[in-house]
């Protein structure tokens, strides 16, 4: 049942309408540490989870559980979102953090779902409340970055749609028997033309919500206009759901597809990984810096899960966590640098280290977990993922080591830039205040202590139960399980 | 001799009788003809819920069985929405509620049809009242509405009567269980059937027979225009579903692959037109095209689950549609129709408006937690059921189509501004609660309704 709490307790934030005003922001908060501490419980004693006949007429199960896969999934998004809650003005509207709530239940839903139908309707309902806080809180071109954020997911999803139907309907005549049930539907091969074409349907909508390379069009404006605690939410929490997806559902069901399209795979990654390095190594906006950086890191997720390798199915999970709290964190930070300083231009910022020391110190921190230094949180996934890959492609592995320069390249670049040199004279400057360093300092605290500590992650992966039954794929496949 | 499965189409009858009574007896501008109505409305409708199902053919004219019952349940609630709508301060004549008795008396008749003479009575009882309807505002857009629905509808007729006369000249029958019999379609009864189909699908507004359909839908005052979005439409696709996956079950290879060709015609053509619309109720009315695309998706597909899945879905999409209009009638006040703009801000002014525009808009996206993404699921697996992957994507491909025309009045909605100050009346705003919460009810749990439906739509011949 606790996981049905998770996902049921962010709806009470419909209370916040009922409260005055600036009441919202605490409704919200409250409710959110809730749902963390639900985690928490869940952590110590994972229940079997829930699994109800929902709709029997057509073989659908409401089926929750935590697995190894998801359960640390649903605990970024449950630090997250009471971080993105507190980052954000006291001023809004109820329906800015109802939205927010919102938005966590559905990706817990999608984290925890073990029925492939139960999984699809999560899915499609995150993109909801996201679509109404770009429409209301995205600026001048809010409206228009919500419908593409919309359509282009929609795109994907409805196409998914077909899929998770057919999917179903194959596994009936195979077995006569109408389910959806992830753990079932592995048993089946989908093969031949049908299979090829399911298959793509899934990836081309788990590329999307990541996003990745070249299916991000939707990306760019939405990280950049979205207000900062938005951004993090996104691009921390959401774009997960994407690479979340493929382990879930594309390596059981469709192993035998992804072995035969490997190479291609790893290459979509890899081009995926230098674009989005190369762009952030160009981009003359600090935002966009991070949104790219970020395009780039999902890149380097998905070559871990193209890999099929146990190692690099363990470290995209990691990854991906780790992933979720440090851009997260990076663009709190950077929403904080745009109103502390007012601009978001690399080149109208210098020397910020004198004016804003907290500021700079933190930024500094998670800068380098960006990079991947060892000892924070992105270096033990980079390193598992790169375990894999070595396995799998060395070429492919070569060319991600590049990469990882070109990574150091951008993220010193905008360190460099923003932070040290002559600090300008007539800018003005805020510096962070209390609150905002408690914040950001809780999330630094997990960043250092999953990169000291990956096996609080790693190790439980592949031992919790229901058993993770990708990483069992994989091992019956022939990958070695580490 | 009663038989209990026809009460409540005797309940109906005796609605229309009271009404009309009323109507010659009470004041202008009573509300007394409008309760009554609705009480007898709501009577049929409840009678034929609690109902055990159990086929019952008469005479060979009539079959009346649990697919009539849903199709009761439906065009009831139509009726019941039509009269809640109008209720207010005699806008609307006293004849209103008899009139709109007797076209739904016509649709639960269609619902039951085993025959094609009853097919007809029945589809001219829906239709004639909707002529004197639709044109019963006094000002010319009500009146050109009026004059379109009537020619459009009488050449329909005349067309389904003629496709009837020459099923009639080929086989020396008219009743569906005959049809059964046949493995071979001689020309003469292929003509009759495509005439038919082409007769039905006016009512059912399918592409390329719509055209009528957006000027008549902004014409008409809009209780009238709910009941056309939902009752006739409900009517028409189960009178062609009972028509092609009973009687001419086993001849699909006749009309199988045109009907698939006209219901991808038709979702696609319906959601691009509905793009560009600004006026609500034209934007519906496109909608409402699209939507018996994909009813007629079910119907082509030509399997048990999508002649379930046809049969469903017409309740999400009612549902939704009833809902819009709803909100459409609160806004609109003394004024008929409006305009996207006149949508501004009203999540600000009007929450549980917009939040009731909301939930239908996005149902008919097919948003899962609304009952539309359950109907899609459903078509879509009766598609594939069939084999039919063609109508599956296309049906994917609408759908995303469609996301520009529901979304675009949610954003307007959130937007700041002043728009038009919304006019609640009781009866409005107990047809946006009760359609808004049957859509969000089907959408979380959808059990107890699927079942009901899918055992009403199980026709003997279909695999």
């Amino acid at each position: 049942m606790q996981v049905f709490g998770l996902v049921l307790v962010p709806w009470v934030g419909l209370l916040a309408f009922a409260f005055p005003r600036t009441w919202a922001k605490a409704i919200a908060l409250i409710v959110s540490l809730f749902d963390l501490a639900l985690f928490v419980t869940l952590l110590s004693h994972a229940g079997p989870g829930v699994n109800w006949n929902w709709i029997p007429e057509l073989g659908i199960h409401f089926h929750l559980a935590a697995d190894g896969l998801g359960l640390f999934l649903v605990g970024l998004t449950t630090v997250l979102v009471p971080a993105v809650i507190l980052a954000s003005p006291r001023s809004e509207r109820p329906a800015y953090y109802w939205w927010i709530l919102v938005s966590e239940s559905a990706a817990l839903g999608v984290f925890l779902a073990q029925d492939l139908v139960s999984f699809y309707v999560f899915w499609e309902v995150v993109l909801i409340p996201i679509f109404f806080l770009l429409s209301g809180w995205a600026g001048e071109n809010g409206r228009a970055t919500a419908l593409r954020w919309l359509i282009m997911n929609l795109f994907g999803s409805f196409f998914m749609l077909i899929g998770v139907v057919a999917v179903g309907m194959i596994h009936q005549t195979e077995t006569g028997h109408l389910t959806f049930q992830l753990a079932s539907l592995a048993a089946t091969s989908f093969h031949g033309a049908a299979g090829l074409w399911l298959f793509l349907a899934f990836l081309v909508a788990f590329m999307i919500k990541a996003p990745l390379w070249p299916l991000h069009g939707w990306m760019p404006s939405a990280y950049g206009e979205s207000p900062p605690p938005i951004t993090a939410l996104i691009s921390g929490v959401l774009s997960k759901l994407g690479v979340f997806g493929m382990l879930r559902v594309l390596v059981p069901l469709f192993y035998p597809q992804m072995r035969a399209w490997e190479p291609w795979l790893i290459a979509l990654g890899l081009v995926g990984l230098v674009y989005g390095a190369v762009i952030a190594l160009r981009s003359r906006d600090v935002k966009m810096t991070a949104a790219y950086a970020s395009l780039s890191h999902m890149g380097m997720i998905s070559l871990g899960i193209f890999t099929l390798t146990a190692a690099g199915a363990v470290g995209a999970t990691f990854y991906m966590v780790a992933h979720g709290l440090i851009v997260g964190g990076l663009f709190l930070l950077l929403g904080w640098l745009e109103r502390g300083t007012g601009t978001r231009e690399l080149s109208a910022l210098s020397g910020l280290n004198r004016k804003l020391p907290r500021l700079s110190a933190w930024f500094q921190l998670f800068a380098l977990a960006t990079l991947g230094l060892p000892g924070l949180a992105g270096f033990a996934g980079e390193y598992m993922i790169f375990q894999g890959l070595v396995r799998a492609n060395v070429a492919a592995a070569a060319v991600a080591g590049v990469v990882l320069i070109v990574a150091s390249w951008y993220m010193i670049r905008l360190f460099q830039g923003a932070m040290q040199s002559t600090p300008r004279e007539d800018a003005r400057a805020v510096d962070l205040n209390v609150g905002q360093v408690g914040l950001i300092g809780v999330l630094a605290a997990l960043v250092v202590m999953l990169g000291v500590w990956p096996a609080a992650i790693t190790g439980h992966v592949g031992t919790l139960r229901p058993a993770p039954y990708h990483v069992v794929a994989l091992v019956r496949q022939g990958g070695s399980a580490q | 001799m009663i038989i209990p499965m026809l009460e409540p189409e005797f309940l109906m009858g005796i609605g229309v009788l009271v009404t009309l009574v009323l109507a010659m007896v009470v004041r202008e501008r009573s509300n007394t003809a409008y309760w009554s109505g609705l009480v007898f409305a709501v009577a049929a409708g409840v009678r034929s819920f609690t109902l055990h199902p159990a086929a019952h053919l008469v005479g060979g004219m009539m079959v009346a069985d649990g697919y009539g019952l849903v199709v009761n349940i439906m065009v009831t609630a139509a009726v019941a929405a039509g009269l809640l709508l109008a209720f207010d301060s005699g806008r609307y004549t006293v004849e209103f509620p008899a009139l709109i008795l007797l076209a739904g008396l016509g649709g639960m008749i269609m619902g039951l049809a085993a025959n094609f003479i009853l097919l007809f009575l029945g589809l001219e009882l829906l239709s004639l009242p909707l002529y004197i309807l639709a044109a019963s505002r006094r000002d010319a857009r009500s009146g050109e509405a009026g004059l379109k629905y009537l020619l459009t509808g009488a050449f329909s007729s005349g067309v389904l009567l003629f496709g009837m006369a020459l099923l009639y000249g080929s086989t020396g029958t008219v009743t569906f269980i005959n049809y059964t019999t046949l493995h071979l379609i001689p020309v003469l009864l292929g003509a009759g059937l495509a005439l038919v189909i082409v007769g039905l699908g006016y009512k059912l507004a399918i592409v390329p027979f719509h055209m009528w359909v957006p000027d008549v839908y902004e014409g008409s005052p809009t209780p009238v225009t709910t009941f056309m979005a939902f009752g006739t439409k409900v009517a028409a696709a189960a009178a062609l579903l009972r028509v092609l996956a009973f009687g001419f079950a086993l001849t699909s290879g006749v009309w199988g692959l045109a009907l698939g060709y006209f219901a991808v015609l038709t979702m696609l053509a319906g959601n691009l037109l509905a793009l560009p619309q600004r006026d609500l109720k034209r934007l519906l009315a496109w909608s409402g095209v699209g939507n018996a695309g994909y009813v007629l998706v079910g119907i082509a597909s030509h399997t048990v689950s999508g002649a379930q899945a046809a049969l469903f879905y017409l309740l999400p999409y009612g549902m939704a549609i009833v809902l819009a209009f709803g909100v459409i009638r609160v806004l609109e006040g003394q004024q008929e129709g409006a305009q996207m703009e006149d949508l501004t801000g009203l999540a600000h002014r009007e929450p549980w408006l917009a939040a009731g525009l909301t939930v239908a808009l996005l149902s008919l996206a097919g948003i899962p937690l609304t009952a539309g993404f359950f109907g899609k699921f459903y078509l879509i697996k009766g598609a594939l059921q069939g084999d039919q992957w063609g109508m599956a994507i296309g049906l994917v491909v609408a759908t995303i189509v469609s996301l520009g025309v529901y979304f675009r009045p949610i954003q307007y909605m959130f937007r700041e501004g002043e728009g038009r100050p919304a006019q609640w009346s009781v009866g409005a705003a107990v047809v946006v609660a009760g359609a808004a919460f049957v859509t969000l009810f089907i959408g979380v749990y959808p059990q107890p309704l699927l079942h009901f439906v899918a055992h009403a739509a199980t026709f003997t011949w279909l695999r």
